[in-house]
């Protein structure tokens, strides 16, 4: 049974889609991102399924229980649907010392007095801020409000926990600190999670599974691994980094025992083999995608996806160098470690691992 | 010193651009001492307007006689407020403010709450229509109520009567009840005007959460909104309270005539009604109001320290609007009902008044034009609309520049004495008209011969100066704290000198603030009645003086013909400020 079920959801603002028919399950425990830029639907699609804003079509299932249906006219205020969320402002509010903010919850339920201090105290622990109980809301730092915001939306047991864009105004430090205990939290709870960024660093590192968006429809669900390497459209893979993408013709395909398949693909003076996810008919264009960190520095062109060019510019990020190679491929974009220093202007090798480059249709849009 | 001797980069840049690199150290020092010139000239000018008369107060409350006649120093002004008397009036003056502003404060929320939050249809229209009586010049409405209310030809009275067939009059307006209808009509809009923004800048997240924790809506509006407009709420009562308690009209129209006195009015007395004037008694009711302001502008500060709460975020959503279904109506209703009883009522009684010969005998034989011949060809009246119109136009524009630069000091410098003169500009804002005004009367009286200003017009310019200061300078001092200083250092940055950085940035930007701020002080002259009617002398009577007079005089009818025209004025004026206000805040804040 899905924990939460989205069945052709809309959201029309009158002739304006934000959502267009979503269709999306997410499993009891599971960690879900709903991931694109600013204006694709996903934080609209959140509010719906918190029931802060209505859908205009489809049904929304939380468990086994109906909470809206545009067709039936049915929908169940915010408050009955027993779900837990975080803001991205936090809204802690700042009349409030942070017990009663986490308390609410429970006085709202009208829980006992003894039961509401006990499960507050287990709930701050949780966040690691039971030391801060008695502190007003407004003299807490941005990390720590956000913990008293979890452990709020955790403290009466929510069935689901619905995220927006939490961690957006914390410093880049205390970012990646702050998810990865989020997540491991929320692995020790199981608490099922619907998680929205447009940060896909952090969709990558939370989640079980991302759901791609984009001018409110979804483009691709999957798990990072497939999202990031196995993409199914151009506009997918642009979402992540700056991949090249190398523009080709198919020569011949086979179909690999784990379902994929090979492609042999030819370019301008070049040819070589690459995966894709679905059969192409011999003589197709082809995008290849080849991340900037899949392509490596070598002596000399090896024959296969490999070309020689002349780098054009080098600019040191620390941990790796980025590269610009002119090719007969096109400007390749290549990540390599830092050590490597090519001259800009000097002639340079790169060799592609043909298991990482990656075969779009040319023609599919978004 | 670290001012003075190591000039900040902004003041460099400056002189390096007015005299070029070769001569930095002297354009720099020549800079410095004319920045202390202008400064100590902003203060001096300040403290002519404020310290000066308070001064004059001080001096007066202590000495037996006006100034510049033989007496002694003693304390019976005082004394004479120790009275049984004196402690009822205050009593009084503190019961007529609760009085109105509580229900003023509920009915301010509830109507801001349907303009903010409900889908109320034709709601920004509304809010037009719902702050429009605050403009409208209490000294109109005032006389407009007397006639409704009237109890022998009020036409209310005569409205019931003819209806129901009684033959006794329910509504009285010369009464507890007048006083603090008429105050409530005005304190309403006021306060509307702070706490429907409270309502639209509150960060909706902090009531969605609550939604999300399991509240009901009812219940986030009690236990989360309400309590975070909490400090909003507590300012906005403070400043309404002490509104009430400087009013002048209210008591003076409805409370004289049933012998309910307060403060203002007693000191309006004890100066115009009296055998011999009783300056000394009038400054010191003056003086003790001001000790009274300052401890509630204190208790104030003290309440509101740290408590005011952060919920503006600039995060896209706007707060929900509740769906009101049938009941939307019921909120049009009330929303346009109070737009009604406030202004169409008075206006229409005004209108009515200005076209039948004697006011309260409404007959067909009785309609006339000849009140509007009498006014359009008194001269008086013609020298007032004149002096009102000359006030109004040279005051504002006064007013709001000394505004503007008090506020540019204050919080785009940091130079020395800004403090100095931020305070100096605020220091009115305790000074309610009535004790401004005997306190510049004395002021004026007290200079030397050669400078001619008391009994003058230009007794009333300075006077409107500085009760127009505190507001202009808080209208230019919000307008400032938009704009980031990013504007300014770019600017700088890319050559533009201080004056042409100021000229260029600040005033193109800020100008929609600034109009908007001189159309808010031009009303506050055209209503000012308190200081007028103590500093205006013959020649330089202002309308607001005239039309008392008038009154005074039984001519109901010729005030209601020039009510109506100021009625017009005001909402000429509005319906500019309004579309300056569309045009460009909105445009700058999207």
């Amino acid at each position: 049974m899905s924990a939460i079920s989205l069945q052709n959801i809309s959201r029309h603002f009158g002739d304006f889609a934000a959502v267009d028919g979503v269709d999306l399950e997410a499993a009891t425990g599971e960690f879900l991102t709903l991931l694109g830029p600013s204006g694709c639907g996903k934080t609209t699609t959140l509010r719906m399924v918190a029931g802060l804003e209505q859908n205009t079509g489809g049904r929304i299932v939380i468990g086994d229980e109906v909470v809206s249906d545009a067709e039936r006219g049915f929908f169940m205020p915010p408050e009955r649907r027993q779900l837990g969320m975080v803001f991205q402002s936090y809204a802690i509010w700042p009349h409030m010392t942070v017990f009663d903010n986490v308390a609410y919850p429970l006085r709202i339920r009208r829980r006992p007095k003894d039961e509401i201090q006990q499960r507050v105290t287990k709930a701050l622990k949780l966040v690691e801020m039971d030391s801060f109980a008695s502190r007003p809301a407004p003299a807490l730092s941005g990390g720590q409000q956000q913990r008293v915001a979890i452990a709020r939306a955790l403290v009466f047991e929510p069935r689901v926990l619905l995220l927006d864009e939490p961690l957006s105004n914390l410093d880049a430090r205390l970012r990646t600190q702050t998810g990865d205990e989020f997540r491991a939290l929320q692995k020790r709870l199981g608490i099922t999670s619907l998680y929205v960024t447009h940060d896909q660093g952090e969709a990558m590192s939370l989640s079980d599974r991302v759901v791609v968006m984009q001018k409110g429809r979804i483009l691709q669900i999957g798990a990072p691994e497939d999202i990031y390497q196995r993409p199914r459209s151009r506009a997918v893979a642009e979402f992540f980094g700056a991949p090249n993408l190398v523009e080709t013709t198919v020569r011949g395909c086979k179909q690999l025992a784990n379902g994929l398949f090979e492609l042999d693909v030819a370019g301008q003076g070049w040819s070589g083999t690459c995966r894709a996810g679905e059969a192409f008919a011999s003589g197709v264009p082809a995008l290849v995608m080849l991340r900037p960190e899949t392509l490596t520095l070598a002596d000399a062109a090896t024959g296969g996806m490999s070309w020689t060019g002349e780098v054009a510019s080098s600019i040191f990020r620390g941990a790796q160098r980025s590269l610009v190679v002119k090719t007969v491929a096109g400007a390749l974009n290549v990540d390599t470690t830092a050590f490597a220093h090519p001259a800009v202007g000097s002639q340079v090798a790169i060799v592609a691992d043909a298991a990482a480059a990656w075969a779009l249709p040319a023609t599919r849009q978004g | 010193m670290s001012e003075l001797s190591a000039p900040s980069p902004t003041g460099g840049a400056m002189a390096g651009a007015r005299v070029g690199a070769t001569t930095p150290a002297r354009g720099l020092s020549g800079l410095v001492s004319r920045r202390g010139l202008g400064m100590a000239a902003l203060i001096l000018l300040l403290s002519f307007l404020t310290i000066y008369p308070f001064s004059m107060l001080m001096y007066g409350s202590l000495h037996s006689t006006p100034p510049g006649m033989a007496g002694e120093y003693n304390l019976d002004g005082y004394r004479q407020l120790m009275t049984r008397e004196a402690l009822g009036i205050l009593l009084n003056t503190i019961g007529i403010s609760l009085g109105k502003t509580i229900p003023s404060l509920g009915l301010a929320v509830f109507l801001a709450w349907i303009i903010a939050r409900t889908d109320t249809p034709y709601r920004d229209k509304l809010e037009v229509l719902i702050t429009l009586p605050f403009f409208i010049p209490p000294i109109l409405t005032a006389m407009a109520w007397a006639m409704l209310g009237n109890p022998q030809v009020g036409l209310l009275n005569q409205v019931f009567k003819w209806a129901t067939g009684a033959n006794y009059s329910p509504i009285n307006v010369y009464s507890w009840g007048g006083v603090v209808w008429h105050m409530v009509q005005y304190s309403t809009p006021f306060l509307f005007l702070f706490i429907v923004d409270v309502f639209r800048a509150m960060d909706p997240s902090l009531e969605e959460s609550s939604r999300m924790c399991g509240a009901s809506r009812l219940r986030t509006f009690g236990g989360i909104t309400l309590m975070l407009m909490l400090p909003a709420l507590t300012n906005s009562f403070i400043l309404s309270f002490i509104r009430g308690m400087e009013n002048f009209e209210s008591p003076l129209f409805f409370g004289t005539p049933a012998k309910i006195t307060v403060i203002t009015t007693e000191m309006y007395n004890s100066i115009n009604h009296h055998a011999t004037p009783d300056y000394q008694y009038a400054t010191a009711i003056g003086f003790a109001v001001m000790a009274l302001m300052f401890l509630l502008v204190f208790a104030q500060w003290r309440i509101l320290r740290g408590r005011s709460f952060a919920t503006v975020t600039g995060k896209g959503y706007s707060p929900s609007v509740m769906k009101l279904g049938k009941w939307r109506w019921v909120t049009f209703g009330f929303c346009a009902l109070f737009f009604a009883v406030t202004v169409v009522l008075p206006v229409s009684q005004l209108l009515i008044g200005s076209f039948f010969r004697f006011f309260g005998f409404y007959q067909w034989d009785m309609l006339t034009t000849e009140h509007y011949q009498a006014v359009f060809s008194s001269s008086e009246i013609w020298r007032a609309v004149t002096n009102t119109m000359m006030l109004g136009l040279v005051g504002a524009t006064l007013t709001m520049a000394l505004g503007a630069i008090v506020a540019y000091i204050s919080v785009r410098t940091k130079w020395r004495g800004r403090r100095v003169i931020d305070a100096l500009a605020w220091l009115p804002w305790m000074m309610p008209g009535m004790v401004l005004g005997i306190g510049f009367l004395w002021a004026f009286a007290m200079l030397p011969g050669p400078i001619p200003i008391y009994g003058t017009i230009w007794a009333l310019l300075l006077a409107y100066l500085a009760l127009g200061t505190p507001v202009a300078t808080r209208v230019m001092t919000g307008a400032y704290a938009q704009l980031s200083f990013d504007l300014e250092e770019c600017s700088r940055v890319h050559g533009a000198s201080f004056f042409q950085t100021l000229w260029r940035i600040l005033v193109a930007l800020a100008w929609p603030s600034f109009a908007v701020g001189w159309v808010l002080t031009f009303f506050g002259i055209m209503r000012e009645l308190s200081a007028s009617v103590l500093l205006y002398s013959v020649g330089s009577e202002v309308l607001s003086v005239v039309l008392m007079k008038l009154w005074a005089n039984g001519l109901a009818e010729q005030v209601s013909v020039i009510g109506l025209l100021m009625m017009l004025l005001v909402i000429l004026f509005r319906w500019v400020q309004i579309k300056i206000l569309q045009r460009y805040v909105t445009t700058l804040g999207a």
